[in-house]
């Protein structure tokens, strides 16, 4: 999969992908990161022919997305963020329309669909309406759905937004077997911890345009090793910064609304002469912790600013502390 | 040819599970059938030269079997679908997309093959006499049934370009001038003057002429041909109109 200079400005001017530049190889988890709004869905719906590019082109499965749509269509699965299902119609119902959509017929299409209710957990609720799934049914249904003709490259637009924490997990497992089968999958998620789990490589996007590009592991590496994060409660940044600056091993710092993010060689080893400066200098801050450096570090480095998903994601880990 | 036999058995089967978008809408012409008869039957009794021995229920019946007809319930269903993303989901796939209105069409007839039945039926029960016969009454519900189908493309027309549920329910509202600004009620030359001109450039005034030969004249060609043209050439234009709209659908 390719994109070279994808751009897609809509009307009255926005400027919703700029200019981007991706490259993909066969069976990758390609994770695409990035807050509301960032154009996570807008290339989406470019790379899966539902909108067309305001310039530059992206070619997918080795087929161009503009010259001939009706092919990618046939190579592809897609599960958007909305999720695509037709509440009138049992789970069987709309898998078999799926499979006649893709040419799979008769037999074959009752058997496939069988196969997949079962894959995905669905069988005793396979005659049910859909509008009477859970959400998590529902994700998995559409999942199920994106995947009957085998594709070669499957779609995900936040599989796992509005999911519970056991839902997410078998949303995660059901993506690691997708991808063991051959298929590539392309992610999108405003959560950290999912392109860290299951994606080889990442890219962040912010407002249009990629800002970072990597694996995980490369780009919390670029970030040095570990990060001390100080609370300011309301001290003055400048006065905290100037204070602990010059500590040994400092790499970078990085200031936020409320916080000061230090990326250290050594953590716990910095904390104390930390500690001592800041009362050297007579300064009362909050909290302070060590971390070793996580995506949203990557993200506050490029953009200057923390992720929407990443303060959702400490908040559940603390519940589920 | 397979993509709109699919589609169109799903759009089909949605009128089995919601009996509730398809009963109230037969309830207004049944409601109407009865009260204009009810209303008017007096001033026009059977010995009124346009009625030609029959009751005023014969008169009428034709308007009401539009009035069954017409529905917005193809539209709704379709930007109930973008509204819900499954729409999506179809344009994803390797399908043509004029399959998607095709299916919508499909239950159109369906729907207008069913409504049309029950509204002579209503009919015959009120005293309708069909003066084309049995194969009239045939032809009676199959050419109201294309005019369902030929109308239901302004509401998908309407879905697609506006995607939104409450303009498409809305749209419906048309039909009533549509309906109204006809011989709906007394032939052309028993109009008003102005009433006459609006009713004689409103296309729908001959499709309500031409169904209405069939039960009071029996077959009268060149009516039923002109209502034929009507139906047929509403139904080639918004049908096209929606080909447009749908295969331009994501270049805004």
């Amino acid at each position: 999969m390719e994109a070279r200079s994808l751009r897609r400005t809509f009307k009255g001017g926005v400027e919703a992908v700029r200019d981007i530049d991706l490259g993909i190889g066969r069976g990758e988890v390609f994770g695409f990161l990035g807050p509301n709004g960032a154009g996570k869905t807008t290339t989406v719906r470019m790379l899966c022919t539902l909108l067309p590019p305001t310039s530059g082109g992206a070619s997918v499965a080795g087929v161009d997305v503009v010259d001939d749509p009706a092919e990618v269509r046939r190579r592809i699965g897609v599960a958007l963020q909305e999720i695509g299902l037709d509440p009138v119609q049992t789970g069987r119902e709309l898998l078999e329309l799926q499979c006649g959509l893709y040419g799979i017929k008769g037999t074959e299409a009752e058997a496939r669909t069988t196969e997949l209710l079962e894959l995905v957990g669905l069988t005793e609720a396979a005659d049910r309406r859909t509008k009477t799934y859970s959400g998590g049914m529902k994700r998995r249904l559409d999942l199920a759905s994106a995947l009957v003709h085998s594709p070669e490259v499957l779609f995900l637009d936040e599989p796992t937004t509005g999911l519970d924490p056991a839902s997410r997990l078998t949303v995660w497992e059901e993506v690691r077997r997708i991808n063991s089968a051959g298929t590539t999958v392309f992610l999108t998620t405003q959560y950290l911890e999912e392109a860290d789990q299951l994606c080889d490589r990442v890219a962040i996007i912010d407002a249009g345009s990629i800002v970072a590009e990597g694996t995980p592991a490369s780009l919390k590496a670029q970030m040095g090793h570990d990060v001390v994060t100080v609370d300011l409660a309301g001290a003055d940044s400048v006065r905290v910064e100037a204070a602990v600056g010059g500590i040994p091993g400092l790499e970078r710092v990085l200031t936020e609304a409320d916080a000061l993010a230090l990326y250290v060689e050594d953590g716990a080893g910095s904390i104390a002469e930390i500690v001592r400066r800041l009362d050297g200098a007579d300064i009362q801050v909050g909290a302070i912790a060590v971390a070793r450096p996580s995506l949203d570090d990557v993200f506050l480095r490029a953009t200057g600013r923390r992720l929407e998903g990443a303060q959702e994601e400490r908040e559940e880990e603390e519940k589920a502390a | 040819m397979t993509e709109t036999l699919l589609l169109g058995r799903r759009a089909v089967r949605e009128i089995a599970r919601y009996p509730e978008a398809t009963i109230p809408a037969l309830f207004i012409p049944l409601f109407f059938l009865a009260v204009n008869i009810g209303q008017v039957s007096e001033t026009f009794p059977d010995t009124t030269p346009f009625l030609k021995g029959q009751g005023y229920a014969a008169f009428q019946m034709p308007v009401s079997l539009m009035f069954a007809v017409a529905t917005a319930t193809s539209g709704l269903a379709l930007v109930t679908e973008i509204d819900n993303g499954y729409f999506d989901k179809l344009l994803a796939a390797p399908i043509r997309r004029s399959s998607i209105i095709f299916g919508r069409l499909t239950a159109d007839l369906v729907r207008g093959l069913l409504g049309a039945t029950v509204v002579l039926l209503a009919g015959l029960a009120f005293g309708v006499h069909m003066a084309s016969g049995v194969l009239g009454a045939v032809v009676l519900v199959v050419l109201a049934a294309l005019f369902g189908v030929g109308y239901a493309g302004f509401g998908i027309l309407v879905a697609l370009r506006t995607r939104n549920v409450q303009a498409t329910n809305t749209s419906f509202l048309l039909f009533f001038p549509l309906l109204f600004l006809t011989p709906n009620f007394v032939p052309f030359d028993r109009l008003t003057s102005v009433m006459e001109a609006l009713a004689r450039i409103n296309p729908v005034s001959y499709v309500i002429v031409g169904l209405r030969s069939l039960v009071i004249d029996g077959w009268v060609w060149d009516k039923l041909a002109v209502c034929l043209g009507v139906i047929v050439a509403m139904t080639a234009l918004l049908t096209a109109l929606s080909l447009r709209a749908i295969a331009t659908y994501d270049r805004d």
